[in-house]
């Protein structure tokens, strides 16, 4: 492949994060950003690794609540709280992986969903801490200080931008790794662990590796959902924002490095656009990933895919009609 | 802490308990047959529950209720395999994973939309209405009898899968799935009939539990990470793994209730990560 | 039992239960030979092999390579080692394409460094070269580029060696590589074979007589798990036990 698709699309993504703002509320499209970096995490596990994490939450909500506090108590700043999640999320999922990672396959999939519920639990009850029901409340946000400069991120649109710039780096971060040869040996895991043993990998390491590094990714997301309305509230670590992350990843398309992104932005517009008409949005959420499931398992990048070859085919008899008559 | 209150809470626990064990085989023998976590599990579970109450409130009455109940969401069940879980049994198990996500979604909004978001009580019929004194505290007659009904009704799964040849057939299967096919069984029949059975014990436990607990359209949602425990700590695919695991979850939680409220959920994951610690294949799991 | 075998086994056992697979088998594989292993099917053969590769550990008996004691060291840790399989069955990553493959099992035993999982594989031209030297000696070249799903079975047999080879072993386990190979196919994989011995020590399972006796320098014949025969081709040819252990199995 030439080396032109894919500067096209990088292109394309920047100028999506551009354009974006305009056409919904920045707040919105700040949150796309968020959870397409949580999707794409999610992505790196599921798509590339082949393990099916039923609980990202966890790290998010984790990082978020971290953040919160370190934000509430310490007033800490802006990067050491980015530096922060990052952390937290990386070590929260190393040690909930060291114990997933020891089975396999649907035992994996319920114990991440067991120890999401597990920290969900604590959140709930442990209310001096975390507000509870009511979420952690009065988080400031904190300007952006490089060196000498304070830039204060008070607006939805300013903060939009930082989360734009952070997202388009982290993206970045998650081509490198795929590009890497950690992406491929992930993606031989996912293919045939038995046979990523027998050429030389501790398959077991390297889940490891995989998971904690989305646990890194996600946990960042958390700390600046976290800045986001000034309140974190209990979903962020509960299970239903764990489903709405694979959805992303599934509704985009698995294993694809643009998927998680057309996933979160679709997923995200839907839900806002769709809960303002009707209550009972998680039951369109519902038959729409009946349907993927049944219907369309290549998610969106595949619709696209197939309309792109059904539109070359129509071309094509089009152009032979047109010589033949 | 007075011995009357420890009582009442190792009986809750043993209550409780015996209904995790009915979710719990039927979960187990999902999972140990057709290979996937059934995530719709909890929503049958509500079903059966709502279920009941529309029957007890209808003309058909509570007992008519718990057997509508049984079978309505057995039927369910059956026709979820039938229509959508075996067309992607080719594909892989993660999907049919995600499709019961799906699943339990729709329920959780369909129930909201037939019964209201709102959470309902529910008192025992009139012949269990009461209590009854055991000498070391006094208990509620509906309880006791759910005790009783509900371990009679795991007794007879465990006897029906141990004993009899069908039961051989399932078991065979969660053993060796090619091999049942090879021997000239009707593999999708099996499949269809597990699934409609384990959905159908998950809704006669929700039944159950009505004049207990109560009902509310979450109570699907909020039983699943449970069903999961109790059916991670006992193993895998195993029937007497899911009875145990069921009891201890049902137990651990309601003692630590009793002790410590705010601690009870986390005690019970708690005890699943010690548990997988210890003894990564269940405790009477296999593999 | 001593002397210079590259690989060696010492009364190595495995049971299944209540089935002893592997019955006692002691072996030894001499340093640049070609060694076969025949036998019924059914006789232990590959068992033998996942223990050699660890698979899984055996239930009694020892194995030396290179003087050194490896029994039970676990499948990932036996590449390291120096020694590579290939299997039976096509055992691919079916949606990488043959270059990945062969890059994937080349890159694990290529010591990069923490600093070489920050480079590009595209940028690791060292490993692709040799990658590609290895598609073009077991004759996939034209394929490089195809996912391993799409290939033809021969194609995958092929690319089952090469994956192996990729490991830049000292010696190598080659399961049944002309298994369901046409004549044509099987004269080009045994001339492939042929080549490698230069250069491998070779443990070959097979069942194609005239590729066994062609190639091998010494056969081993396994029946219900055990070594009932071992010595050169002629002798294994004249051995009343070997005939009887093969009456009723053509090919």
């Amino acid at each position: 492949m030439g080396r032109q698709r894919p500067l096209l699309r990088l292109a394309a993504l920047i100028g999506a994060t551009i354009l974006l703002p305009i056409l919904v509320r920045p707040v919105v499209a700040a949150e796309i950003w968020i959870f397409a970096v949580a999707a794409m995490a999610l992505n790196l596990i599921f798509g590339y690794t082949g393990m099916l994490s039923f609980g990202q939450a966890t790290f998010f909500g984790v990082a978020a609540y971290t953040a919160g506090l370190m934000m509430i108590h310490w007033k800490a700043g802006l990067l050491v709280c980015l530096l922060a999640g990052i952390v937290v999320g990386a070590l929260t999922a190393a040690v909930i992986g060291y114990f997933c990672i020891q089975r396999l396959g649907i035992y994996f999939i319920m114990l991440t969903f067991c120890f999401n519920q597990m920290f969900f639990f604590v959140a709930y009850k442990w209310t001096s801490v975390t507000g509870g029901d009511d979420g952690l409340p009065g988080i400031p946000r904190p300007p952006l200080a490089l060196g000498p400069l304070s830039i204060p991120l008070n607006t939805s649109l300013r903060y939009y931008v930082f989360v734009a710039v952070v997202f388009l780096v982290l993206f970045y971060a998650m081509k490198r790794i795929v590009e890497s040869p950690l992406g491929l040996i992930f993606q031989s895991i996912r293919e045939n662990p038995s046979r990523a043993a027998a050429v030389g990998y501790d398959v077991k390491r390297f889940k490891w590796i995989a998971f904690t590094i989305a646990g890194a990714f996600t946990g960042l997301a958390g700390v600046l959902y976290s800045m986001m309305f000034g309140i974190v509230p209990l979903e962020v670590i509960s299970w239903v924002t764990s489903g709405d992350i694979v959805f992303m990843v599934l509704i985009g398309g698995i294993g694809h490095l643009y998927g998680p992104l057309i996933g979160a932005a679709a997923f995200k517009w839907l839900s806002e656009a769709v809960s303002v008409l009707w209550e009972r949005w998680p039951l369109i959420l519902g038959v729409a990933l009946v349907l993927v499931v049944l219907f369309l398992r290549g998610g969106l990048v595949e619709a696209l895919a197939r309309l792109r070859l059904a539109l070359a085919r129509r071309r094509l008899a089009a152009g032979a009609g047109a010589e033949s008559a | 802490m007075n011995v009357a209150l420890l009582a009442g809470a190792v009986l809750n626990g043993l209550v409780t308990g015996m209904i995790y064990a009915l979710i719990g085989i039927g979960l187990s023998l999902i999972l140990g047959l057709l290979n996937i976590p059934n995530f719709a599990h909890g929503v049958l579970y509500a079903l059966g529950a709502y279920v009941l109450f529309s029957a007890a409130v209808g003309p058909v009455g509570f007992w008519g209720g718990l057997l509508l109940a049984l079978v309505a969401v057995a039927a369910l069940g059956g026709a979820i395999e039938y229509l959508a879980v075996r067309r992607l049994y080719r594909v892989h198990p993660d999907y049919i994973l995600l499709l019961t996500f799906g699943l339990s979604l729709i329920m959780t909004e369909a129930i909201i939309l037939v019964w209201g978001p709102v959470g309902i009580t529910f008192q025992p019929p009139v012949l269990l209405a009461g209590g009854v004194d055991l000498g070391v505290t006094f208990y509620p007659k509906y309880r006791l009898a759910v005790m009783v009904v509900a371990a009679a009704v795991v007794l007879a799964c465990w006897l029906f899968i141990e004993k009899t040849k069908y039961g051989a057939i399932i078991r065979a299967g969660i053993e060796d799935r090619d091999m049942v096919s090879v021997l000239g069984i009707n593999v999708r029949r099996v499949f269809t009939v597990t699934f409609a059975a384990g959905a159908g014990l998950a809704g006669l436990g929700g039944a159950f539990m009505v004049p207990v607990r109560g009902l509310i359209p979450t109570m699907g949602i909020d039983i699943l990470p449970f069903a999961f425990v109790v059916v991670v700590l006992g193993g895998l695919g195993s029937l007497p793994g899911a009875i145990l695991g069921g009891l201890l979850v049902g137990v651990v939680q309601s003692l630590m209730t009793a002790i410590w409220a705010p601690g009870a959920d986390f005690s019970v994951f708690a005890l699943m990560a010690l548990g997988l610690l210890a003894r990564p294949q269940g405790l009477l799991g296999q593999r | 039992m001593t002397g210079n075998g590259l690989l060696r086994t010492d009364g190595l056992t495995c049971d299944f239960g209540g089935l002893r697979a592997v019955d006692s088998v002691s072996l030894s594989v001499e340093r640049g030979a070609v060694h076969s292993l025949i036998g019924p099917n059914a006789a232990g053969k590959t068992t033998l092999f996942n223990l050699l590769s660890g698979e899984f550990p055996p239930t009694a008996g020892r194995v030396y390579f290179e003087g050194r004691d490896v029994t039970g060291l676990p499948s990932h840790r036996i590449p390291h080692l120096g020694i590579a399989r290939c299997f039976q069955r096509n055992n691919l990553f079916p949606k990488l394409s043959v270059l990945e493959n062969v890059w994937v099992a080349r890159f694990s035993r290529s010591r990069p460094g923490p600093l070489g999982f920050l480079k590009r594989v595209a940028d690791f031209g060292a490993i692709r070269d040799r990658a590609r030297e290895i598609i073009n000696d077991v004759g996939l070249e034209a394929k490089a580029g195809a996912p391993a799903e799409t290939l033809s079975h021969g194609q995958q047999r092929a690319l089952e060696v090469a994956i192996a080879l990729a490991g830049e072993p000292a010696f190598l386990l080659l399961d049944e590589p002309t298994q369901g190979l046409a004549p044509e196919a099987t004269e080009r994989m045994t001339q492939l074979i042929q080549g490698l011995a230069r250069r491998y020590t070779i443990l070959l399972i097979e069942h194609k007589m005239h590729v066994v006796m062609s190639i091998s320098d010494r056969i081993s014949v396994m029946h219900f798990g055990r070594i009932i025969a071992e010595g050169q081709p002629d002798e294994i040819r004249r051995n009343a036990d070997v005939q009887r252990a093969y009456l009723g199995v053509r090919r």
